[in-house]
């Protein structure tokens, strides 16, 4: 009788076995979206922690060690609009960077996601006009052609501008027109302006362009914000996956805020075909960690409670969105308590006002 | 009557379908809208007249470049059709050109004369052009030759022989040239409109796009349906108000 | 006709195309327009010659073509089964027709967004498009071959008191067939159409769209005129397989 129980238990333990092994050895491919492209369509980013993230390879490190994991980027020329098609088709798992209208749209038309960590606040915009055009303030614009890069953060920034300044639908006419097609238009002289961001700066440089405005001596809010989001679908399946690709991000973030790293993120950058001087010009007078923050915080709370009002206002979504359900810390959260970071970057208030400083900036330029 | 009664049950079934599924959430609601909200995405752009004013903007553009396409197709298909020389000379390179689909040009185009009315306007011409030549050549060429003798025989000069014999023959042809121009004017339209617009059918649809407002882009779809419709309708009137005098006429 | 007879129309064909391309290269010498607006026919040949040599050129010619082809093998027999439905039952034609015909009053590349939004921008979305658009001729098509089968036809095959199963592989097939062939050639041209449409308007892939949409981005002209040529060629090639296949399979029909 010893025998067959001896032969059951055995059984038992070889058949618990093989039916664990295709659970350890699930191979899942993590699908990252980023709503951009580089120079000439190049599948690179910048400008923001998932830019350093991807040139460093810190998710592939990250995961290094775990042959059945792989990871799949994808870099969408159509930007936020383009991703979102990508979510709603179920294509994705993790929207990387994308910016806070087409979220904002998403989210209220149903996409489901989890805001796990801000990937990038209070972005510069520029505006560009051809040279010799006579227009030298936002205000010249009026009655004349300006392009939009329709359903992006671009298009919100641009439009808060543009309402500052008194121009709307009523006194210019706006063309629907991806970044590329934009600077084609402009050159052509199909369009008079169009608002954009460092991919503008080396234009200048040659002459094709001259840039009469841009926001950074305006208020942080005229600055454009993205974030990085997860679908509710990984999340529910993989929540350990998530946190170990929060922890990369958080680990580039952290890169990426140190000025002693400064020209390092900058030549990172410069993989998306844009020169390391640009990134100098636009960072110029600031701080990488201005901009190159994870965290979830009062402020950026605030921007996209506020995001969300306007972009009602401005008849881009037809209800009003529950942002605070939106917000999922616990990662970001368990990233830096993990990485000693949680005094790392300061913390800012609704308004915008450094409630406590962080430790990077004592960080100092390694050129100093 | 009874044509109507046996077109109503399909799409009556379809729309039930259609509502059911949206109210009981069988597909997402960025995958299906609710009927009701693109009624109400519809009725929107209608009251704030941007409707009306999208649409007389896409139908100008059709009217100017069909009617630049379809005369100029005319006068070239009929010297295809008529002289032997034309034909030899011309009639590769046409067919070459005709291949690249309309759509295609339009980046080459834009480089020309901008994104702006030249544009739509010059490739809805060309999208027109193409298949009138066709029907009109192949019109002229499928006359019958008996009825060319039968001109010859009565001893009709050049010109009669055409005008009196070879065009009323070759109308049927030229009517379906005219009917694919117009057909193919149209697609090419809201093409060049979904590219590069601030106004139009197109433009519409590829702003709903843009905000991820499927309610918008299925209200324009069944506007674009509608129009289309009424467009062909047109035509097949025009063609047979032609057809019944030219019946009478033999 | 004699051989020079035969010659002629040929070389009276090639005629305008050469004389054009010698305009051309004539006004591209006098450099009046910048070289990048209007590349002369040789930096074109060069481009054409660079981009077969180093470039992705092969890639995207391969990706556009097998995206067509797959398109094509999902929609058009969609399209044959059900334009033969309609011409064959008078009762479906009755019902589906009319709202068939409604569905090909819209725009094709109106459906763009629609489908990219359920589909995404991605590979089966721009197959999705293309499969579209091979549907609708030859639903046509076929519709048109099925319905037009002669009465005597039918006549007959109830004199023979054939099974319905017999009838239609037999009769009506057979009677059908120039319709579905002609179907299928129109749906192979709108298919290719689709193809480029879709890779101008959905997300960047290798593809001969997309290398249009390069050339249009950097305002590279040589590249935008290789790739209409290549898509040109392409485009008269399926025309006339498409024509070649028909006329082989219907020996039986003088055409």
């Amino acid at each position: 009788m010893k025998t067959p129980v001896r032969f059951a238990l055995l059984g038992l333990v070889l058949g618990t076995a093989l039916a664990a092994v295709p659970a350890l050895a699930d191979p899942v491919t993590i699908r990252i979206g980023y709503p951009g492209v580089g120079a000439d369509n190049r599948p690179f980013a910048s400008g923001d922690i998932v830019a350093v993230a991807h040139a460093g390879h810190f998710v592939e490190d990250e995961f290094a060690n775990d042959p059945d994991i792989k990871i799949e980027w994808t870099f969408f020329r159509g930007a936020g609009p383009a991703l979102n098609e990508s979510l709603a088709a179920s294509h994705l798992d993790i929207a990387a960077g994308l910016g806070d209208l087409p979220s904002i749209v998403g989210r209220a038309n149903g996409l489901k996601t989890r805001f796990i960590l801000t990937d990038k606040v209070r972005d510069t915009i520029y505006l560009a006009v051809r040279p010799n055009s006579g227009i030298h303030r936002v205000e010249d614009l009026a009655d004349h052609r300006l392009s939009e890069f329709k359903g992006t953060n671009l298009q919100l920034a641009a439009d808060k501008v543009l309402a500052a300044h008194g121009l709307s639908e009523r006194n210019a006419r706006f063309i629907n027109l991806d970044t590329g097609s934009a600077l084609a238009a402009l050159n052509a002289g199909e369009i008079d302006g169009t608002f954009g961001s460092i991919e503008l700066l080396g234009l200048r440089d040659r002459g094709i362009v001259e840039l009469p405005y841009s926001t950074k001596a305006e208020a942080a809010s005229f600055g454009r914000h993205s974030a990085t989001f997860v679908t509710e679908a990984f999340d529910q399946a993989h929540p350990e996956l998530v946190q170990r690709i929060v922890d990369a991000f958080v680990k580039a973030a952290r890169f990426g805020a140190d000025e002693a790293h400064r020209s390092a993120v900058f030549d990172l950058w410069a993989k998306s075909g844009y020169p390391p001087q640009a990134f100098a010009e636009d960072f110029d007078n600031e701080r990488l960690a201005n901009r190159i923050s994870p965290l979830i915080d009062a402020y950026v709370i605030a921007r996209y409670r506020d995001q969300a009002a306007h972009v009602r206002q401005y008849g881009l979504i037809r209800k009003d969105i529950d942002v605070d359900g939106w917000f999922e810390p616990k990662y970001l959260e368990a990233a830096l308590k993990a990485q000693n970071l949680e005094n790392f970057w300061p913390q800012y208030d609704a308004e915008g006002h450094k409630v406590t400083i962080g430790d990077v900036e004592q960080t100092r330029s390694a050129a100093r | 009557m009874s044509r109507l009664a046996t077109a109503l049950p399909v799409p009556i079934l379809l729309f039930g379908l259609w509502w059911l599924s949206a109210a009981q959430g069988w597909l997402p609601e960025q995958l299906l809208p609710a009927p009701a909200t693109v009624w109400d995405a519809l009725a929107e752009t209608a009251a704030s007249g941007d409707l009306q004013a999208d649409i007389l903007i896409s139908l100008q553009r059709v009217g100017e470049g069909f009617a630049v396409g379809a005369v100029a197709g005319l006068i070239f298909g009929g010297a295809l059709g008529l002289s032997r020389p034309v034909r030899d000379l011309f009639d590769p390179l046409f067919l070459l050109l005709a291949q690249v689909p309309p759509l295609a040009w339009i980046p080459l185009v834009i480089l020309v004369v901008g994104i702006d009315e030249a544009m739509k306007v010059t490739v809805i011409a060309w999208a027109s052009f193409v298949p009138v030549v066709l029907g009109v050549a192949q019109g002229i060429r499928d006359v019958p030759e008996p009825l060319r003798e039968l001109g010859r025989a009565l001893t009709f000069d050049p010109w009669d022989l055409v005008s009196r014999i070879v065009f009323p023959a070759a109308v049927p042809a030229i009517f379906t040239g005219l009917r694919e121009g117009l057909a193919n004017a149209w697609q090419t339209l809201v093409a060049a409109e979904l590219f590069a617009s601030s106004e139009g059918l197109g433009y519409l649809i590829s702003l709903g796009r843009q905000l991820f407002q499927l309610d918008l882009v299925l209200a324009m779809v069944l506007v674009l349906g509608i129009v289309g419709l009424t467009l062909n309708g047109a035509l097949a009137l025009v063609e047979r108000r032609l057809l019944r005098w030219q019946a009478r006429a033999a | 006709m004699s051989a020079s007879a035969r010659a002629r129309p040929i070389l009276m064909g090639l005629l305008v195309p050469v004389l054009l391309i010698g305009i051309w290269q004539a006004i591209a010498a006098t450099h009046l327009v910048a070289p990048y607006i209007l590349p002369s026919p040789a930096l074109v040949l060069a481009r054409f010659r660079g981009e077969l040599d180093g470039g992705t050129f092969g890639g995207d010619v391969l990706a556009s073509l097998s995206r067509a082809l797959a398109g094509f093998a999902i929609g058009a027999p969609a399209g044959v089964g059900f334009g033969l439905l309609l011409g064959l039952s008078r009762v479906a034609g009755r019902l589906f027709g009319p709202i068939f015909l409604a569905y090909r009053q819209v725009a094709l590349f109106a459906w763009v967004p629609l489908l990219s939004m359920w589909f995404g921008g991605g590979e089966a979305g721009k197959v999705a498009f293309i499969a579209m658009t091979a549907f609708a001729p030859a639903t046509v098509n076929s519709w048109r071959g099925a319905a037009a089968i002669p009465a005597p036809y039918r006549e007959l095959s109830r004199a023979l008191t054939l099974r319905r199963l017999d009838h239609l592989l037999l009769v009506a097939l057979p009677s059908a067939l120039p319709g579905i062939l002609t179907g299928l050639r129109t749906a192979l041209i709108y298919a290719w159409l689709a193809t480029v449409g879709a890779e101008l308007f959905l997300d960047i892939a290798p593809g001969l769209g997309g290398r249009l949409n390069e050339g249009r981005d950097k305002f590279e002209v040589d590249l935008m005129i290789v790739a209409l040529t290549v898509l040109a060629t392409l485009g008269l090639a399926f025309g006339q397989l498409g024509a070649a296949a028909e006329r082989r399979s219907i020996p039986w029909r003088n055409r």
